[in-house]
């Protein structure tokens, strides 16, 4: 092997070496920015609120509390391992529903708006516009008959 | 330099900088796994009040803010709050709010744990009214219109009946433009463990859990049962302090895991030390790889009664509503499905009375299934023999202290007591009965208990040798004085009966040891102190 | 053989077509590029111009990602800011290296800047591009003092309303300068969004136009060939090419710059204050270090005349290599007198920031 060989044999490996080190190292920079903008966070930026017992409420029974925001939520038993919880605020124009045990149904009394068991508009002005009820999630930690409802975490407030 | 080099170099740091890079990468990744932390929720629900609250009572709301119930958006009125009508209520900016929090506020939540209490001997420590206990606080320390002692003292432990401030047609009297009630001030504040609450609850659960953080840690800590397993008639604490358990805990204080969250199990979140509450009510891994619920009800692993006279093996009664009686077993056991007339004390009219309550048995627990519930947690450390040696050593001594002290003495008090010489109406007349008493109530507890939990000083020296100088040097001579007192016949008749009880064997040494014995003796203080 | 043949020439007609659609003589760009570098600029302080344009690139991409969260309103932007450091994927990351890359970018200037200095390569013909380029630092303080704003802890808040009221005691334009750079007469919800607009739109934008300019003026004027004293250069290597010699250089400086500001990131990542409160002072309020020189001026001074005494150096030193020429012709003043100006006026920097770092 002559020197010429010899000298473009290291020029080629230090080229390769660089493009190589330059590829990933870059890569790796670009691909860290890019999970920057993906709009992950790390944890679903949701809390459990303590909401009821499962035994303080009865199947069929309608329980109402308050979320962070202030916003009333009915939780009814749907069934023995069942739950659903509502938003009590219309979604047609914000008056407050309730649950009419005899007919089986939320009803809201400012524009007669019917909402059947699973929140879906059936009659009045919001089955019109099919606006149907703002359901919230449950957490059931049935170990400790403990009911949650999960609310966006609030603000990491300093006091 | 040429251009080659010039390359390498850029190579070299581009490598250095993809290592930076996925150190971020790992930095990134060790953060993702960290928990967050939460901060406490005020729900709207709470709002009011911690608004307020945060300006007069600032480290009371700081307290809440710090326990698991304000991160789960647990707060004020989910206690506080109370009914319209509710003796303790009061409407108070626009709520129904009680100040005293009973274990049926806590059940709301909690129902298996106040299940647990509710049968237990500490939801029960508030019935001592009836006991010599409560004699010496309120009589023998206390004076007509200040029962100051019983408050400050007995109460605080064992729990008072809460009261309020009535007027002459027995209404409550309420203060304030909150028209809030008046609690009798002898009887609240109150952190008793068997308080007798207004809305029919025994207890506190305050007592164990303080509030406002609720802090699992202390519950779990030994101290916290110190508050009142201490002193001279009881000296739990002392003794656990002096046992290799308690030595093993304050050392390794670090490991022992203390604010686990959820089940605190031995053998799984901490094997430095047991507390109090590991072996009487928490959580232990069992041979199968699961581990044992805990209990609150304190003393479903015990298996003798430590605090009588005489000491006896306890049965337990379950019957069909939960209730609970522990039957010694001098006393026969009925059979499950039994009715059984049961006697249990509840608060009427802020007074505690006895009422008969006929119940069907359910369940029987023997005092051997109870002792194999307590050994579970043993055998975490220690082998079967080992256990069942310790237990041997235990069971010897409460044997001891009951056949050579303990029923012998009682059998000549209860003796005096049908020759007349002692009045049943007048418990601490005599020097005989303060001595008796501190025989068995002080020194017979301290013996026994110091053995129950390996406090080899309070078995002997603060126990057993208490119990004997004051069985030979205060107790007979007492026992004759006092008969004497009542009649020279009665005298000589109680001089005879102390006779008797000395000539047998074990007492016999009084009158001198063995000639063997007594040369050991002296040899042994000739070799070691040179006398 | 017919077939490869049909094939390559489908090829080049592909690329002819493709090239119709962008018609730009690529020759032009290799020119360019082909320029041959003197071979002083070998030495790395040559080099300290190009590392600034890399640090204002890194300063682009990583600006343009963190506005993807920022939240320019007085309510949230101190939240948004939280949420990138902590939420975010790689968040505390890119932060830091735009923190990092934005200090180091003012460093490389002043260094460019004394380099510049003391090679005299301001000097005729070359004046414009020294004023051009005092622009720029210009621009890139104020980059550095409405970015620190916007993170809108408690000290970049304060730091906000200490620098507007320092605009305020500027000569005759002050007050409105001040009430146009707060849009109000206080610091407001106005004042952050105008920070906010000044700092990923206007100034952007004008740094662009200002690099381009002082890169242009560079070309067109081509480099002074320097000789040191001493340093014997043979003929043929007097020059060297741009590409790929100087590119490569460039290349190392880039690759160097990104590792010490993850490395930075790493060691000393960008941490937050305690949220900005208006109705409460800070006991100590510092600027950026870069700014330490003006802030303990105004403690030696008054408002007005560290203001008024700032502005006149700004402005003698934008025209210096005009009122040097002046200088030189009106009192025959030699080169030397020049650089021990130059070493003084650096050492007084050098004090005042020192100064107050200590204090």
């Amino acid at each position: 092997m002559d020197e010429t060989d010899k000298s473009s044999r290291r020029d080629w490996l230090a080229t390769v070496a660089m493009g190589v080190g330059l590829g990933l190292s870059y890569g790796v920079f670009a691909l860290e920015g890019l999970l920057f903008l993906l709009p992950r966070q790390i944890k679903a930026r949701t809390r459990n609120l303590f909401a009821g017992k499962i035994s303080q409420i009865r199947v069929g029974g309608v329980r109402p509390f308050f979320d962070l925001e202030g916003n009333e939520i009915l939780l009814r038993r749907k069934t023995e391992r069942e739950f659903q919880a509502f938003n009590s605020t219309c979604p047609h124009l914000g008056c407050k529903i309730h649950w009419e045990e005899e007919e089986q149904r939320y009803f809201c009394p400012c524009h007669r708006g019917v909402f059947d068991v699973d929140g879906k508009a059936v009659s009045g002005p919001p089955a019109d516009g099919n606006q149907n009820l703002t359901p919230v999630p449950l957490q059931i930690d049935e170990a400790a008959g403990v009911i949650y409802i999960e609310v966006k975490a609030a603000s990491r407030r300093r006091t | 330099m040429d251009l080659t080099s010039k390359r390498f170099i850029v190579a070299a740091l581009a490598f250095l900088f993809l290592a930076s890079l996925l150190l971020v990468a790992y930095q990134e990744s060790k953060r993702l796994r960290g928990e967050q932390q939460l901060d406490p929720v005020v729900t709207a629900l709470n709002e009011g009040c911690v608004d307020c609250h945060r300006r007069d009572s600032p480290a009371l709301v700081m307290e809440w803010e710090h326990s698991q119930h304000a991160i789960y958006g647990v707060g004020c009125v989910d206690c506080h709050g109370a009914n319209q009508g509710e003796v303790d209520a009061w409407l108070h900016e626009g709520e129904y709010v009680a100040a005293l929090v009973t274990p049926l506020d806590c059940a709301n939540c909690h129902e298996k744990q106040y299940a647990e209490f509710s049968q237990s001997h500490h939801a029960k420590a508030g019935e001592i009214l009836a006991s010599l206990d409560n004699v010496l606080a309120e009589k023998a320390a206390g004076m007509p219109g200040n029962n100051a002692d019983a408050v400050n003292g007995c109460w605080q432990c064992h729990g008072s009946i809460i009261r309020f401030e009535r007027d002459e047609e027995g209404q409550v009297i309420t203060v304030g433009n909150e028209n809030r009630p008046v609690i009798d001030a002898d009887t609240w504040p109150n952190s008793g463990i068997g308080r007798l609450n207004p809305d029919g609850s025994k207890g506190s659960c305050h007592a164990c859990h303080s509030r406002h953080a609720f802090e699992a840690k202390l519950s779990r800590s030994p101290e916290n049962c110190g508050k009142c397993h201490m002193g001279p008639d009881h000296p739990q604490i002392e003794i656990y302090n002096e046992s290799k358990h308690g030595i093993a805990f304050y050392a390794n204080r670090d490991r022992m895991a203390l604010d686990t969250r959820g089940d605190w199990v031995l053998g799984r979140d901490y094997s430095a030390a047991p507390t109090c509450a590991t072996c009487h009510i928490s959580s232990y891994m069992t041979p199968n790889g699961q581990y044992t619920a805990n209990s609150h009800d304190v003393g479903e692993r015990i298996s003798w009664t430590l605090r009588p006279v005489v000491s006896t093996l306890l049965n337990s009664v379950i019957y069909q509503d939960g209730f609970k009686e522990d039957y010694p077993d001098t006393r026969e056991l009925p059979e499950i499905g039994d009715t059984v007339e049961t006697i249990e004390k509840v608060v009427e009219n802020e007074q505690l009375v006895s009422r008969t309550v006929p119940r069907q048995v359910a369940r029987i627990v023997t005092w051997e299934e109870r002792r194999q519930v307590m050994k579970g947690a043993c055998l975490n450390c220690h082998n079967n023999t080992y256990v069942d040696n310790f237990y041997k050593q235990f069971d010897d001594l409460v044997i001891l202290y009951n056949e050579k002290f303990a029923k012998p003495a009682k059998s000549i008090m209860d003796d005096l007591t049908a020759d007349g010489v002692l009045n049943p109406n007048a418990p601490f007349e005599h020097h005989v009965q303060w001595v008796y008493w501190e025989l068995w109530h002080h020194e017979g507890r301290r013996a026994r208990h110091g053995a129950s939990m390996m406090g080899p000083d309070y078995t002997h020296w603060h126990g057993m040798y208490e119990v004997s100088k004051h069985f030979y040097d205060e107790f007979l001579p007492a026992v004759i004085e006092a008969a004497r007192n009542k009649s020279t016949a009665m005298g000589r008749k109680y001089q005879q009966r102390v006779d008797a009880l000395l000539a047998q064997e074990e007492h016999q040494w009084v009158k001198g040891l063995s000639p063997e014995e007594g040369e050991a003796l002296r040899e042994m203080y000739q070799q070691r102190y040179n006398e | 053989m017919a077939e490869l043949q049909e094939k390559q020439s489908s090829q080049a007609g592909l690329l002819h077509r493709v090239s119709q659609l962008f018609p730009f003589d690529w020759e032009l760009v290799r020119q360019a590029s082909a320029e041959p570098v003197p071979y002083h600029i070998k030495k790395w302080w040559f080099c300290l111009g190009g590392t600034v344009l890399y640090l204002f690139v890194i300063q682009v991409v990583t600006g343009i990602a963190l506005t993807f969260y920022y939240i320019p309103s007085p309510d949230q932007a101190y939240q948004s800011i939280a949420e990138i450091t902590q939420d975010v994927r790689f968040g505390w990351y890119i932060r830091s290296l735009h923190k990092w890359a934005s200090n180091c970018m003012i460093v490389a200037m002043f260094l460019h800047l004394l380099r510049v200095y003391f090679t005299g390569g301001y000097r005729h013909p070359r004046q414009l591009n020294w004023c051009i380029g005092f622009l720029l630092l210009g621009v890139t303080l104020t980059f550095g003092f409405t970015g620190y704003s916007l993170v809108y802890e408690q000290l970049s808040f304060w730091g906000a309303t200490v620098g507007t009221n320092l605009a305020e005691a500027v000569p005759l334009i002050g007050p409105s300068l001040a009430y146009f750079l707060r849009g109000g007469p206080e610091v407001s919800e106005n004042t952050l969004t105008r920070f906010y607009v000044l700092h990923i739109g206007l100034l952007p934008t004008l740094a662009f136009v200002l690099i381009f300019l002082h890169v242009l003026l560079i070309r067109l004027h081509g480099v002074t060939e320097l000789k040191f004293e001493g340093e014997e250069v043979p003929e043929e290597a007097r020059h060297f090419r741009f590409w790929p010699d100087h590119a490569t250089t460039e290349l190392l400086i880039g690759v160097l710059l990104m590792y010490l500001l993850t490395i930075m990131a790493l060691v000393f990542p960008a941490g937050l204050g305690e949220p900005a409160n208006p109705i409460q002072t800070p006991e100590h309020i510092k600027p950026e270090w870069y700014f330490y020189f003006n802030f303990r001026l105004l403690q030696l001074t008054s408002l007005r005349v560290s203001v008024v005494f700032t502005m006149a150096l700004g402005a003698i030193c934008f025209l210096w290599p005009f009122v040097e020429e002046w200088l030189t012709r009106k009192f025959k003043v030699s080169d030397r007198v020049w650089v021990m100006v130059g070493v003084l006026a650096f050492l007084g920097f050098l004090v005042l920031t020192v100064w107050e770092s200590f204090v």
